[in-house]
């Protein structure tokens, strides 16, 4: 009985640790392209892009750099 | 962070400075999810002559909605002149909701000049923002013009007293 409980404890473990390996993050944009077209020099123009969390795991905005 | 299912803005800025001609930005987004980092672009054409563009030009070019003294600014008028010899449709394609509204005619005649209207959101009345608008033409290229809108508030407005002149523009 003992050594069952065991084996069912290192199951369970094991399939914490096979879950956590697996479950991902993942970063969706479905428009990823914008054209502003003509716009005229020395002003600043703006647009939002929709960022969508589409894995199985939380996802974390490290950084933005500029193109 | 993003909760699994879950979304989020992301504005991108591009202050086209002097730059001339075609111009892509290619911003990456780096996250927890690794590499390849995924990136967004933008893609405009800067011209340095925004008053003599093709099929349409616009005057003016940029929209300054900026609280300088006591007097409510709370809308800019602007006209579009069709330079073209065909009809024009015109689509609204982006702006920014949550601090104006673009009242826009749906055509424009061959050789016609039309008047448009940004009017500023009630929420947005004491807020200072550098934000644009994009508009598509249904001509043969399917042109696509931008127009920078920008507040600065440099005048505070008792949102109460003005309600009645802000109510005008829903």
């Amino acid at each position: 009985m003992k050594r069952f409980k065991l084996l069912l404890c290192s199951f369970v473990v094991l399939l914490l640790l096979v879950g956590a390996v697996w479950s991902a993050p993942r970063l969706t944009i479905p428009e990823a392209k914008f054209d502003f077209g003509f716009v005229p020099q020395h002003s600043k123009i703006s647009h939002v892009f929709w960022l969508h969390s589409t894995g199985d795991d939380e996802l974390k905005i490290l950084k933005v750099v500029p193109g | 962070m993003i909760a699994v299912g879950d979304s989020a803005k992301l504005e991108i800025i591009f202050h086209t400075k002097t730059y001339r001609s075609k111009v892509t930005k290619r911003p990456s987004i780096r996250t927890n999810e690794g590499t390849p980092h995924k990136r967004v672009s933008i893609i405009s054409t800067v011209t340095p002559r925004p008053d003599s563009t093709y099929p349409i030009r616009m005057q003016p070019y940029k929209i300054d909605l900026s609280q300088l003294t006591d007097k409510v600014i709370d809308e800019a008028e602007f006209t579009i002149s069709n330079v073209s010899e065909e009809k024009l449709n015109i689509k609204m394609i982006d702006y920014c909701n949550e601090m104006f509204d673009v009242e826009l005619p749906d055509s424009i005649d061959p050789r016609m000049t039309v008047k448009a209207v940004v009017k500023l959101k009630e929420n947005a009345i004491n807020e200072s923002f550098d934000k644009s608008f994009t508009i598509e033409l249904s001509d043969q290229n399917k042109s696509r013009f931008t127009v920078p809108v920008k507040r600065m508030v440099r005048h505070t407005i008792n949102k109460s007293t003005n309600t009645r002149k802000l109510d005008r523009g829903k």
